[in-house]
């Protein structure tokens, strides 16, 4: 009698055990396949929401938020509901590696984005490849795209940055730079872009600096900057350890033309380095000059609305940032629209990308460029009393 | 020479915030001998709570002054609710405690306040260039107030009779209790001085070093560092180890690599422990062991 009750126990916990193997087998041959139309498209989205890339992060989380609610309430792609899942990486290349191996195992999404900074992308960067599963970085550095199949990316590459820094140096006559860099992935390889951009128009760096991106005292750096007496400075860092840095260039004296990547496109800079802002040049997307555009340019349209969006959702202007996130977004959808969820599909469809007008530029990607942007994608920008302003 | 007093200048106003947070340490344990690891969450609270405060509109100097207050219902709030209650504390107990609570508080202040960092407004005053070396007004109010508060926190222990019953607590608990100190009011003042302590730090070094809802985490280590080079339970040696670590930190960043800086404290602590675990400026050190 106690016996045969054990032995139903057995049977029945086996039995449940299988039913739930089968429950579990079946989403998942949907999402490979894609011929199974139930459930929703799953994007996965690892940022740096909370550390040193707070200030690019929480807006991308917002940014992906709101277009994800957006498009749910117009019935999805093609009536199937799109589900947003975002993970925190903590600013750290470990946390960012760990975010996209539970994104694909467990949540199985069908395409990644992410990161917001350069050195949690290369962390995700060989899991993507070797899934493998289509990806799209927010982050700047091209090392991100640079031969890969699987990545993508929807900030400008450092090396258009370079490009018109360089181009507007040589045209003031500045013949060395001393540059003060993110000592993370961003500021990785930028010295060397220097070198390769500038060498040929006699434009060269004479001293270089670095800063943790959470550093908070610039000191030594300026100090040593100003020391090396260069015709123009160049800092290269994010927000709110650019805005501090551009504070210190002031309150030290370094007293040179100072150019800032556009990594500080956000209004935690401008509040960060307050008037210290003033005079700088940087190249960047034309989000933060949105109502200095001409009517013509074709990104006016998309930029606008954008910002309207997310004005009436958040009450405050998107950062470039957030439009990293708006393309990358947008990208996404596009490929799982017209592609739909086979990796090799979206992968080669993304490479198609041609003329796709965003926030951060207008994309024409291809087999070996996965960045899709060019020096025209940005503009020189300087800040005058707390705003933005594109320069004459 | 003016690059080394630029270092130096910049490593004191950095020091002299390690040196309150040094001074929390020590006046909670040389009271109870409880290593309150969530001392630098204290800073982090105060520079975030008067953020709030001005945003509602309150002026500056009320808002700061609001939050020492918070931070200090919350210190005595923490040694009631968390350190009070156990029976026998140890040392180590009370590390392993107190790292619950810093956490706690952390998770707290990131729920509440978001994970982005901001700085407070800094106190008036125009930024000065001394030959060549340019000192920024929030440095001189760092410096200033600091020292005003680590003389007060001296005369508070050495000449007050309320001090005087803390510190016999610290030196004698039995024959302190004997006399008809309770040790469990003493420990709440010391919680309550700390917390004040640390507050302190947080209001001044929000507008430099900004806050966000983790920056008590590297504050509170190097607090902790800048307390054990004076043996944990000297007041000056805080004071002075503070400054130190600041000045260390600074002239490393400058005249080796900034990215260094972090590890200056760390190494130090390790050198210190290895070589004169009683603390480098210890004169009291003999008196607790």
């Amino acid at each position: 009698m106690f016996g045969s009750a054990k032995r139903l126990a057995a049977l029945l916990a086996a039995g449940a055990l299988l039913a739930a193997g089968c429950a579990e087998e079946q989403p998942a041959a949907g999402g490979q396949g894609g011929e199974a139309e139930a459930g929703p498209f799953k994007i996965g989205a690892v940022l740096d929401i909370t550390g040193a890339g707070a200030s690019l992060g929480v807006p991308e989380r917002d940014t992906l938020t709101l277009l994800t609610e957006e498009l749910n309430a117009q019935g999805g792609i093609d009536g199937r509901q799109v589900e947003m899942i975002i993970e925190d990486n903590a600013s750290t290349e470990d946390g960012a590696a760990r975010a996209a191996t539970k994104l694909i195992t467990e949540d199985q999404v069908d395409i990644l984005l992410g990161a917001s900074r350069t050195g949690p992308s290369l962390a995700m960067r060989p899991i993507a490849e070797s899934t493998p599963i289509p990806m799209i970085s927010l982050a700047a550095n091209a090392a991100i795209v640079n031969g890969s199949q699987w990545v993508f990316k929807t900030a400008q590459n450092d090396s258009v940055v370079i490009e018109n820094i360089v181009e507007d140096a040589a045209s003031k006559g500045y013949k060395t730079l001393a540059l003060a860099r993110d000592a993370s992935g961003f500021g990785e390889g930028v010295r060397e872009l220097f070198d390769e951009i500038g060498g040929p128009k006699g434009v060269s760096v004479i001293a270089v600096e670095s800063f943790a991106p959470d550093a908070t005292d610039f000191t030594a750096q300026m100090v040593n900057v100003r020391n090396a007496n260069a015709d123009a400075v160049v800092i290269w860092g994010i927000p709110p350890a650019a805005g501090l840095a551009q504070k210190a260039y002031v309150q030290l004296g370094v007293g040179k033309p100072v150019y800032q990547s556009h990594g500080i496109g956000n209004q935690v800079f401008l509040d960060t380095a307050a008037e210290a802002a003033d005079g700088l040049v940087a190249p960047l997307g034309r989000l933060v000059v949105a109502d200095q555009l001409p009517e013509d340019d074709p990104q006016k349209k998309v930029i606008t609305d954008f910002i309207a969006a997310y004005r009436g959702e958040y009450d405050a202007a998107p950062s470039t940032f957030a439009g990293h996130a708006y393309d990358g977004f947008q990208l996404a959808v596009d490929a799982l629209r017209n592609a739909g969820t086979e990796p090799e599909a979206v992968r080669s469809y993304l490479e198609g990308i041609d003329d796709f007008v965003g926030v951060s530029g207008t994309f024409s990607m291809s087999p070996e460029d996965h960045s899709g942007l060019t020096a025209d994608d940005l503009v020189l920008v300087t800040v005058a009393g707390g705003k933005f302003q594109l320069v004459p | 020479m003016s690059d080394f007093l630029q270092f130096v200048v910049a490593g004191l106003s950095a020091g002299a915030v390690y040196a309150l947070v040094a001074m929390g340490f020590v006046a909670i344990f040389s009271v109870s001998g409880v290593i309150n690891l969530a001392q630098g969450e204290f800073a982090a609270i105060a520079g975030l709570s008067a953020l709030s405060f001005t945003d509602a509109g309150v002026p500056l100097p009320v808002a700061m002054l609001l939050a020492l207050l918070v931070v200090a219902v919350v210190a005595v709030l923490m040694q009631r609710l968390a350190i009070a209650p156990v029976r026998r504390m140890t040392t180590l107990v009370s590390i392993i405690l107190t790292l619950g609570v810093s956490t706690a508080l952390k998770a707290l202040l990131l729920l509440i306040y978001g994970p982005q960092g901001r700085g407070l407004a800094p106190l008036p005053g125009s930024d000065l260039v001394i030959g060549g070396v340019s000192v920024r007004a929030q440095e001189l109010w760092i410096l200033g107030i600091t020292a005003v508060v680590a003389v007060a926190v001296a005369v508070f222990y050495d000449r007050t009779v309320l001090g005087k019953a803390l510190r016999a607590c610290a030196e004698q608990p039995v024959a302190a209790r004997l006399v008809g100190i309770s040790p469990k009011a003493a420990a709440t003042v010391a919680f309550a001085v700390a917390g004040l302590l640390g507050a302190v730090a947080g209001v001044l070094a929000s507008p430099i070093q900004l806050t966000q809802w983790d920056s008590g985490l590297l504050l509170g280590l190097k607090g902790f560092v800048a307390a054990t080079l004076g043996g944990l339970v000297s007041i000056r040696g805080a004071v002075l180890g503070g400054l130190v670590l600041g000045v260390l930190e600074s002239l490393t960043a400058g005249y080796v690599d900034s990215g260094y800086r972090d590890a200056v404290a760390f190494v130090l602590l390790i050198v210190v422990l290895v070589a004169r675990p009683g603390g480098v400026f210890g004169r009291h050190a003999e008196a607790r062991v």
